[in-house]
């Protein structure tokens, strides 16, 4: 890996990143002028100097209290020491410690729904790809253009009526108990297990088709190519061919588009988890829009801006670890 | 007699096309009910005065049956639910495809400028979270149609401009464009009279799928209750029967309606774009650089992989869409 990349990658992260911190601090400010009357408006046995005292102290408390590029620049020298801030919760927790507290759960979702699509994807799509015309290859295709089509909350409604209550067979909504009595003992790791699976259900079928789909044009271009006659050509057998030579080179999208996806892993589960009442971050986001509080919300977005950006700049390290051709022609875009 | 043959214009060719012909079946189906909903629904379906009984099967008078909440005829809210679904989707096809002419045209012909200004905006817009950024922006400046159409506008165009881009690029090498610069022609009667016209296929067939895209988009928004609380839509009817009771209870036809309507809408402009770009381009059977358009209004991200592999030169890639997926 060129080292003059390396540092182009991370200095362009590190601006884009110092653009989605402006972004994220004006954005939900807009609607706010003033938090006080937002939050404690007026009543009517509230005399002025006391309604004022109110205001100044909310003020001060949300600090508000100093012009907007103040705001900006404590904002910003919050970060550099890693608070995103004070949610405007019953509480005023930590936004940090609420994020903190509710990843784990999107991550139970999210990582699982990748494993899942990848493994099943990869199966299916290599088995589609090596027996062209096979029925799995025409359900494949078939199923591709379908699922499209078929939004995965819909999905979701429809497992939850089926799976969920008319069989029985997994809970349609989050156990209460689940998250207040996890102790990693077995019992609870079952119950979370349970709990998941149809939301997981849901979100993976969509993934399992896309990633087989491209795992099938990806094997399938590979073994076009010319190396894979000669490999065949030296006489190798049919086995090593394709472990070897075709299925080595077709998982290089493969790996790209897994990176892409690590960067939706938090913020890709929102709807998903609204329906199943799920305590993760999408929940999180929702309760804190429908709160207005901003704080929170702009936490949420920088974390998950964050995260998109560091995922995409380490898929682009790898990637041209694993290609070298990459960096040759110097940046991209 | 000689017979003139007449080369067939874009219209016939998709319904020439057998899975064309189904999706303009279905689009001009949809439109015909979004036009006609007075006439087809047989009740009012903002008619929650309790009239009807709550929570009915599906009978004759009410085909879908009625909603458990507040005994709206299911039937009628289906047809109703057309309106704004084919609304907002077309209507945002329709916006994405001039900001993304616009903006791509510019970034690849405009100059050196424009080009980084350009796709240094569109490499923030990739990162930001789309879905979460749309909820706070919803929530900031009202739930109506017309500002749900203006956020997906403001998202959508980031993706079609970097396809255009990409294609102004080539153009821009090829003799004619050359001929014309040499010629003394200025760069706005370029950009109108050759590029633009070299990107149209692009455009024509992005609008389709950008459409189907964003119905996806709109049922979601609604479903989480952030679409416009007066209309009536599939994504808020999903909602309501959730909320509702129609897991609880058991009435699938309440879930099934609007989720099989979505579906439909979403199916037939998909059709529409991929035999339109089986049309423009032959070559290219179901080569999925559209179906890449159209995820990329789901998840970006299978756009970025593309596009990615051809910033790079990965010549598997570009073999593979040559070719097809055969």
């Amino acid at each position: 890996m060129r080292k003059g990349y390396l540092l182009e990658r991370v200095l362009y992260t590190l601006l884009i990143f110092m653009v989605v911190v402006t972004l994220n601090f004006f954005i939900p400010r807009i609607g706010v002028e003033d938090p006080a009357q937002r939050y404690y408006p007026p009543q009517g046995n509230m005399s002025d100097t006391e309604y004022n005292i109110i205001k100044q102290l909310t003020k001060k408390q949300y600090g508000f209290d100093v012009s907007p590029w103040e705001q900006y620049l404590r904002y910003l020298s919050g970060l550099t020491r890693g608070d995103l801030g004070t949610s405007l919760q019953p509480g005023s927790p930590k936004v940090a410690t609420l994020i903190a507290q509710r990843l784990p759960w999107t991550l139970v979702l999210s990582v699982s729904n990748m494993v899942i699509c990848v493994t099943l994807g990869l199966i299916l799509g290599t088995s589609a790809a090596w027996r062209r015309g096979s029925v799995v290859d025409r359900a494949l295709m078939n199923a591709s253009t379908v699922m499209t089509a078929l939004p995965s909350f819909f999905l979701a409604l429809v497992f939850s009526l089926y799976m969920g209550f008319e069989w029985g067979w997994f809970p349609a909504y989050t156990e209460p108990d689940m998250v207040a009595s996890f102790d990693f003992s077995w019992r609870a790791i079952v119950q979370v297990a349970r709990n998941a699976a149809l939301p997981v259900i849901a979100m993976s079928i969509g993934g399992i088709i896309s990633y087989g789909q491209g795992t099938r044009n990806s094997v399938i271009a590979v073994s076009q190519e010319d190396f894979i006659t000669t490999a065949r050509a030296k006489g190798m057998s049919t086995r090593t061919v394709k472990y070897r030579h075709v299925l080595r080179n077709a998982l290089l999208p493969i790996v790209t588009s897994l990176g892409m996806s690590v960067s939706g892993l938090i913020g890709g589960s929102v709807v998903i988890e609204q329906i199943f009442n799920w305590n993760g971050m999408g929940t999180l986001f929702l309760t804190a829009n429908n709160t207005n509080d901003y704080p929170l919300m702009m936490g949420i977005m920088l974390f998950l801006s964050a995260f998109a950006l560091v995922a995409n700049l380490i898929t682009d390290l790898i990637y041209s670890l694993i290609d070298p051709r990459v960096t040759v022609g110097g940046s991209r875009s | 007699m000689k017979r003139v043959h007449r080369s067939p214009n874009l219209l016939q060719k998709v319904w020439q096309h057998p899975q064309g012909k189904l999706g303009l079946v279905l689009v001009c189906l949809l439109v015909i009910t979004a036009l006609a909903a007075p006439l087809i629904a047989p009740f009012d379906p903002y008619d929650v005065t309790q009239r009807a009984e709550k929570g009915l099967s599906p009978s004759l008078t009410h085909l879908l049956g009625t909603s458990i909440s507040t005994g709206q005829d299911i039937f009628s809210m289906l047809v109703y639910g057309t309106r704004v679904s084919l609304l907002v989707g077309v209507v945002t096809g329709l916006s994405t495809m001039f900001l993304g002419a616009f903006m791509g045209i510019l970034a690849g012909y405009g100059g050196r400028l424009w080009d980084t200004l350009i796709m240094r905006v569109v490499d923030v817009m990739l990162v930001i979270p789309t879905l979460p950024l749309t909820i706070v922006l919803t929530n900031l400046f009202g739930k109506s149609y017309g500002m749900i159409i203006f956020i997906f506008t403001i998202f959508g165009w980031v993706g079609l401009a970097r396809v255009i881009r990409s294609q102004v690029l080539v153009l821009k090498n090829s003799n004619y464009i050359k001929a014309a610069q040499l010629a003394g022609a200025s760069k706005l009667y370029v950009m109108f009279q050759h590029i633009l016209p070299g990107v149209s296929h692009l455009l024509i067939m992005s609008t389709a799928l950008t459409s189907a895209g964003i119905m996806v988009a709109e049922a979601g928004l609604s479903f989480l209750g952030l679409g416009d609380p007066t209309a009536i839509s599939w994504g808020k009817m999903l909602a309501e029967a959730q909320s509702g009771g129609a897991l609880l209870f058991g009435h699938w036809w309440w879930i099934m309606a609007p989720g099989i309507g979505i579906f439909i809408s979403v199916f037939a402009f998909m059709r529409v774009g991929l035999a339109l770009e089986e049309v423009f381009n032959p070559r290219m059977k179901r080569s999925g650089a559209l179906i890449r358009l159209f995820k990329s209004m789901n998840s970006s991200y299978i756009q970025q992989i593309f596009d990615d592999m051809e910033e790079r030169g990965i010549p598997q890639i570009e073999d593979a869409m040559e070719r097809g997926t055969v």
